[in-house]
């Protein structure tokens, strides 16, 4: 089959790999109809996470077709139509159990080796490298899904590809960074990156009661969709100083909830952000944590910082002591996707939310290699890109 | 009291551990790393002769802040240089006697029993052994080295107390010499059972043990926590994650 594969930095190709089958009794196999580039692919794409193998088949946000069930697969049979969440979770362990899906103990066959690195290992993610599970991933025609009953979500209304597919990842990801954010009546949350993880935290921040948004970006069309679909303020950051900015619009309470949907790829400006740039080519830095420093600054006292960006190892020059003597709260984590899937889905069926506009492209798998470049790039308005197999 | 992790803590023998390699630079290596890379990227912007010139001045002051050309030697030899790469590098650990921990989902006298089931156990092993049961409590071991030979033991279960413990020998005339012990013990609340798989080989007395481990390129620490994380994921999950027949532009069935 053919499959979208990562050969180093700044290099995915379409390869011709294996058919993926069943291996385990509640494994199914699906072939994927539509799968989308995240923007966490690009921290791959950027070799900036580790263990990362050459030929690695990528992608975490699929859906399609089931062609295939193990024997001890009940809920899907072949011809469900199916979304699949990015974490691989047992439902059986003491963290399923308590929804926390993205930390199952049972789905990482390299758990020894997340151990050594992070102390312990979260689940098993699709096409986010070794140390992650290094499960093949859906940019490719046909996937294998481990604990088939626990994760896919069947869709069985009429809904398009378009409108369903963001269940996997950055839906339920938005969502969770603005249920994280902790928000009540008369708060004001900021959201750094409007990236599509950015524009689903918005749109969630909105739904969850919050009386105004900030997004913060320098993309002008990314600024112009936090606008025109997540009613917010927009900051560019190039133009003008966040934190006057931030502290103008709160009265100097600063926001009550700060989301970086920004992560580990910063980019910033000044000279720490030179600095952290020239760390990290040396090896000397994993993250360049300019976002989390600047909304540890900005955030009110005793407010909440969550964190939905993907950070891949460590960080310098981060202000420990602003984040105590603040009382900041942190919420972080890879999202439990399976805990939102449900309730998300009932969201978009009831016309309350329509996640297809983040849509910016939608092309053929082999046009994949071109538009991680665009993607990357932000060319050509790039927001979020979707792969036909 | 004692948590199950603190006590597993406590247990766990010191592994030898390489320093991680931070900048725990002092104030004068900070204003130097800042100052060297403010003057990189400057020189690097001017795109001149006079530019490359300062990029270089300001690239010594970084080397320097950062303690000198051995350590960025390092740095530079590590390979994608991510946590996982620094991680790698860390010498592999063959302590010939290791103790680990895990907490499972079930209770200790069902752990005891899936224990004693010989194809539970196999499978549990399977990373490490073709384990077959010979008769009763005797198994024999096949581990298949890095170079296509292949080395052998049998064991005998010497003690068993149901709901608590099993533990296994090998005569003390095998090839490689070694002994396990898996303890069963109630975790707080909801938590299930602590499990505790110890392995010894080359019991006390001798170095045969280590030197053969290393031919084997077996690593007791590491065969220890994934049998762990395999007999948790079988008991909880009734399965074991597998990369078997995955595929990637390398074939099918992927290993680390």
């Amino acid at each position: 089959m053919r499959a979208l594969t990562w050969q180093g930095r700044q290099d995915v190709r379409i390869e011709e790999v294996p058919r993926p089958e069943v291996v385990n009794p509640t494994d199914a196999v699906i072939e994927v109809t539509a799968t989308a580039i995240c923007g966490s692919d690009l921290h791959l794409y950027h070799g900036r996470v580790p263990s990362m193998r050459e030929g690695d088949v990528l992608g975490h946000e699929p859906m399609g077709r089931v062609v295939e069930v193990g024997s001890e697969v009940e809920t899907l049979a072949e011809g469900d139509r199916v979304v699949v969440p990015f974490t691989i979770s047992c439902g059986a362990c003491w963290f399923c159990d308590h929804d926390l899906y993205s930390l199952c103990d049972n789905t990482n066959p390299n758990a020894e080796l997340a151990r050594e690195v992070m102390g312990h290992s979260p689940a098993g993610i699709f096409g986010y490298s070794h140390m992650m599970g290094g499960y093949a991933g859906g940019q490719a025609e046909y996937m294998r899904v481990p604990h088939a009953d626990v994760g896919p979500i069947k869709i069985e209304s009429d809904l398009t590809d378009e409108q369903v597919l963001f269940l996997s990842d950055i839906f339920p990801t938005g969502h969770m960074a603005a249920e994280n954010a902790d928000i009540d009546e008369y708060d004001t949350v900021a959201v750094w990156g409007c990236g599509p993880v950015g524009q689903f935290a918005i749109q969630s921040a909105d739904l969850l009661g919050a009386d105004r948004v900030v997004a913060i970006d320098r993309v002008p069309e990314r600024l112009a969709m936090a606008r025109e679909h997540g009613d917010a303020v927009t900051i560019d950051y190039e133009d003008e100083d966040v934190y006057d900015r931030l502290m103008g619009l709160t009265g100097g309470r600063g926001p009550d909830s700060c989301i970086d949907a920004v992560g580990t790829d910063a980019h910033g400006t000044g000279v720490v952000a030179t600095s952290d740039r020239v760390k990290q080519r040396l090896k000397l830095e994993d993250d360049r944590p300019t976002v989390l420093r600047e909304a540890i600054r900005c955030c009110r006292k005793g407010g909440t910082l969550s964190v939905p960006g993907v950070y891949v190892g460590r960080a310098d020059n981060f202000p420990m002591g602003p984040l105590m003597n603040k009382a900041i709260t942190v919420e972080t984590g890879q999202t439990h996707v399976q805990r939102y899937l449900g309730p998300l889905l009932d969201q978009i069926e009831s016309g309350n939310i329509d996640p297809s506009f983040v849509v910016t492209h939608d092309e053929p798998l082999e046009k994949g290699p071109e538009l991680y470049e665009t993607f990357n790039d932000k060319e050509d308005d790039c927001i979020k890109v979707v792969l036909r197999p | 009291m004692a948590t199950p992790e603190t006590a597993h803590e406590r247990r766990r023998p010191e592994a030898p551990r390489e320093e991680s390699g931070r900048v725990t630079g002092t104030l004068g290596q900070g204003v130097q790393f800042v100052l060297g890379t403010a003057l990189v990227e400057y020189g690097r912007r001017q795109q001149s002769r006079r530019g490359t010139a300062v990029a270089l001045g300001g690239g010594a002051l970084v080397v320097r802040a950062l303690g000198g050309p051995a350590w960025l030697k390092r740095v530079f030899t590590e390979r994608n240089g991510g946590v996982t790469e620094r991680a790698a590098t860390e010498p592999a650990a063959r302590e010939t006697a290791v103790s680990r921990s895990i907490t499972i989902g079930a209770s200790p006298d069902d752990l005891y029993e899936r224990w004693r089931d010989p194809e539970t156990f196999a499978e549990i092993l399977g990373h490490f052994a073709e384990v077959t049961q010979l008769d009763g409590d005797r198994f024999r071991w096949t581990v298949h080295g890095p170079y296509g030979q292949d080395i052998g033991w049998e064991t005998h279960v010497v003690e068993t107390e149901p709901g608590h413990l099993v533990r296994w020998e090998t005569p003390t005339d095998a090839v490689l010499p070694n002994e396990g012990t898996v303890r069963f013990q109630p975790a707080p609340g909801d938590r299930g059972t602590v499990v505790t798989l110890s392995v010894a080989f080359d019991p006390p007395g001798g170095t045969l043990g280590s030197a053969a481990l290393e031919q084997f390129d077996i690593a007791p620490k590491t065969v220890a926590g994934v049998a762990l994380d395999r007999f948790k994921s079988l008991v909880e999950s009734g399965e074991v994650p597998t990369l078997d027949g995955n595929p990637s532009g390398r074939g099918a069935g992927d290993a680390v």
